[in-house]
């Protein structure tokens, strides 16, 4: 099957549909409630010509809607995670662990992190599963 | 004098009750920088290092560093110092809080105490002027009772205090400082306590002076401004250092029922930094100057376990009176973390000896009639209260484990040996080498037993931080794994232990770019010093502590893991994981230059101007190693 390119809804679908089919995020996230959006800050000279915005959505288990989508719906959400495109790009190829990135300042978190912290399985078997979609990177 | 410093220390004999001053040169301060180093090499090089722990003739050695108090965040450090009576090596506890930034406003970097009083006595500081103050009326209360009395006689004073616990020479006793924050480990309490020392009130108005005022305002501005956008400082105000327990239970990190499980979410859920937060914080509380504000005030409104406000557990008590002895109950932590802090007793070193305790009586190895009717069952909480206080007067039962469990596991046999979980004396705070093998490394070759603190393994270990450009590492390590790790180790205590020295708080350190820290110490000191110059003052740091620690026999054979942590565990993070004790050690001697003796090599001592060091070493260094008297508490 061939590459989904990062960051289109396509992408976002096939990411949907891996936590959606986890059993295992089903158990883990039965606490879980609340959309966290992921802002990719832009790297021009590695194909990332502009501010990319995802949003995602997660329900006690079940996934909702996970949207490519502007600045206004992104900064909506009930977490905001933002960082460099190259760093993003390192967390969904587990080379570095989201959390370490978060505490190393190279990612950015905006929301209740009493909240993450309570979850803070529920967040790495998200990243976990990100990393599973068989990814093409805009500078692969 | 330079910036940051008064560059005097201030000397009281208890015996004769002589108070008198001496003064330190800039020289001086650009080997040492302040802190634990300087405490070393004053201890080295004027007292008889193969003192009583608990006699007068052991200094006990208070000192600040060129930071301290100077309004950059977490400087309020200051270092206490002695021979340790609880490892028989050198001691040293960090502390932060309000203590160090008065004593050095009254004028002085440090303090050295020698002596026994012939009467309970306090010590009290005041801009420059000293007096010993006889305190009948003081012995026997608690720590919070003692601070309250001491605030009342002396307005606006800063209290460093010991509770039944240091007078009592129980050898795990902390020391307090305004009730909130306590230089807990090595069991210098119990020094203060061999003195007839009760207790030091400090206030001062002075102001120490800063080389490059303004460069020090930009310093502040950086600061300010890194740690308000750091994760890692945003989880420390909003959790506390109990925010770790979470993840660490991820990771395999947090020991469980004495060392021997591998996982339980149902601890973390119920012991965790969210559960602290959501069911009992009252407000953060910071040390003097500090944004993040890491310290908890907590209150437990109704139940059995009921407390006033007060100051709540670190994530450490949360382990040794939670998840080490299989307490479900936050509560119950907080109630022996206030029990703790008022008798004056270090909560890792005391949680772990009960954990020793339940487990003993588990297996038969103690009875209700070793522990007096105490039912030793695990999490038993009731139980754990009754001890505690049993430990800081030394009553019975509690008497043998105020030993400590190094020393109650060898009067309770061989079979107990394995429950006691320490290296060189010191009970291992909870962090789990197992899980990260750089901390196994850490905890065995840290000058003053199995520590966590006297390097910065744990932040760049877990990646809490990346430091390219201060020494070479990797972006990211793998916990249970020991390749690469020895120099991760080597390079991690040469910069860690700075905060020692510096006097700044690793949780700042870790929050902040170190370039940052690095312009503040230089903008306060005028040293002009690089990242190098301050690796090789940590270098000379540790070689000088090893020195002493040679010097009252510390060979390469106590350089050990305990055998409960070389077993593997069946579930969680770190199943199956143990450190691979000789490929670290071998690589981290070789990076080190310690002989197989585990004494650093001559040429090393030399290019670190230790040559007095080398000197006395030279003894020990001829000496044949089967000859040597063994340290007592090898693994």
């Amino acid at each position: 099957m061939a590459k989904l390119k990062a960051f289109t809804q396509e992408w976002m679908n096939a990411f949907r549909r891996r936590i959606a089919d986890s059993k295992e995020y089903r158990e883990i996230a039965g606490n879980w409630e609340g959309s966290v959006s992921i802002i990719i800050n832009p790297d021009p000279a590695r194909g990332v010509p502009e501010t990319v915005y995802l949003f995602t959505d997660y329900w006690h288990g079940d996934v909702k809607d996970f949207l490519v989508c502007d600045k206004a719906k992104a900064e909506s959400a009930d977490f905001i995670m933002s960082g460099d495109y190259i760093r993003w790009k390192q967390i969904a190829r587990k080379e570095i662990e989201a959390t370490k990135a978060l505490m190393q300042g190279k990612l950015k978190l905006k929301g209740n992190l009493v909240y993450v912290v309570r979850n803070v399985k529920t967040v790495n078997k998200v990243v976990d599963l990100l990393g599973e979609v068989d990814t093409l990177f805009p500078d692969d | 004098m330079p910036g940051g410093y008064t560059g005097l220390f201030l000397t009281v004999d208890l015996i004769s009750g002589k108070i008198s001053r001496f003064v330190l040169e800039e020289e001086f301060f650009r080997l040492h920088i302040g802190g634990s180093a300087v405490a070393a090499r004053l201890f080295l090089d004027g007292f008889p290092l193969d003192c009583d722990p608990l006699s007068g003739a052991n200094p006990l050695i208070i000192s600040t560093g060129p930071m301290t108090g100077s309004a950059f965040p977490g400087t309020s450090r200051f270092s206490v110092c002695a021979r340790s009576p609880l490892t028989g090596i050198w001691g040293e506890s960090a502390c932060g809080g309000t203590f160090g930034p008065e004593l050095k406003r009254a004028g002085y970097d440090g303090l050295i105490i020698t002596g026994r009083a012939p009467f309970p006595c306090y010590l009290r500081i005041e801009d420059g002027a000293a007096e010993i103050i006889e305190a009948s009326e003081i012995w026997g209360k608690d720590i919070y009772e003692t601070t309250d009395l001491l605030w009342s006689k002396h307005r606006s004073c800063r209290v460093l205090a010991i509770g039944p616990a240091g007078e009592n020479l129980v050898r795990f006793a902390s020391i307090g400082n305004d009730k909130g924050h306590f230089a807990g480990r090595t069991g210098l309490g119990a020094v203060m306590g061999a003195k007839n020392l009760k207790a030091i009130a400090v206030k001062g108005t002075g102001h120490p002076e800063k080389a490059d005022k303004e460069g020090f305002k930009q310093a502040l501005r950086s600061a300010a401004e890194e740690i308000r956008s750091s994760a890692f400082a945003g989880s420390l105000h909003a959790m506390g250092s109990d925010a770790g327990m979470d993840l660490g239970m991820m990771t395999g990190d947090v020991p469980i029922r004495n060392w021997t499980v591998g996982e339980d979410y149902d601890l973390s859920a119920a012991l965790g930094g969210p559960a602290l937060t959501e069911k009992y914080l009252v407000k953060a509380h910071a040390c003097t100057h500090c944004p993040i504000a890491c310290k908890r005030v907590v209150r437990v409104a109704e139940g059995p376990y009921r407390t006033e406000e007060g100051p709540g557990p670190e994530y450490e008590t949360c382990c040794t009176f939670g998840t080490m002895i299989m307490n479900y109950d936050l509560a119950g932590v907080i109630k022996a973390n206030e029990l703790c802090n008022r008798y004056g007793m270090d909560t890792i070193s005391c949680g772990s000896t009960v954990a020793m305790a339940m487990e003993l009586f588990e297996k038969g190895l103690l009875s209700g009639r070793d522990t007096e009717g105490l039912d030793m069952a695990w999490g038993n909480m009731p139980a754990v209260f009754t001890l505690l206080g049993k430990i800081a007067r030394r009553e019975g039962f509690g008497g043998l484990l105020a030993e400590g469990s190094a020393r109650a596991a060898e009067r309770l046999g061989s079979a107990a040996a394995e429950a006691s979980v320490h290296v060189k004396g010191l009970e291992l705070p909870m962090h789990d080498p197992r899980a990260f093998h750089g901390m196994g490394l850490a905890y065995m070759v840290s000058n003053r037993g199995g520590c966590h603190l006297q390097h910065a393994v744990m932040g760049t270990e877990q990646g809490m931080v990346s430091w390219p450009q201060v020494f070479t590492m990797k972006d990211s390590y793998t916990g249970p794994e020991s390749e690469d790790k020895a120099a991760l180790v080597f390079h991690s205590e040469n910069f860690g232990i700075l905060g020692n020295s510096l006097a700044i708080c690793h949780y700042v350190l870790y929050s902040l770019k170190p370039e940052t820290v690095l312009k503040a110490f230089n903008v306060i000191t005028g040293f002009g010093f690089g990242f190098s110059d301050l690796m090789v003052c940590g270098t000379r740091d540790w070689m000088l502590k090893r020195g002493i620690n040679n010097l009252l026999g510390v060979t390469s054979r106590n350089d050990a893991l305990p055998k409960r942590i070389m077993t593997a565990l069946t579930e969680g993070a770190a199943a199956g994981s143990v450190p691979d004790t000789k490929k670290l050690l071998s690589e981290y001697y070789a990076l080190r230059g310690l002989d197989k003796q585990g004494i650093p090599k001559e040429d090393r001592l030399r290019e670190l101007g230790l040559d007095a060091l080398n000197r006395r070493l030279a003894a020990v260094r001829a000496a044949e190693p089967v000859a040597k008297e063994e340290m007592k508490w090898q693994n």
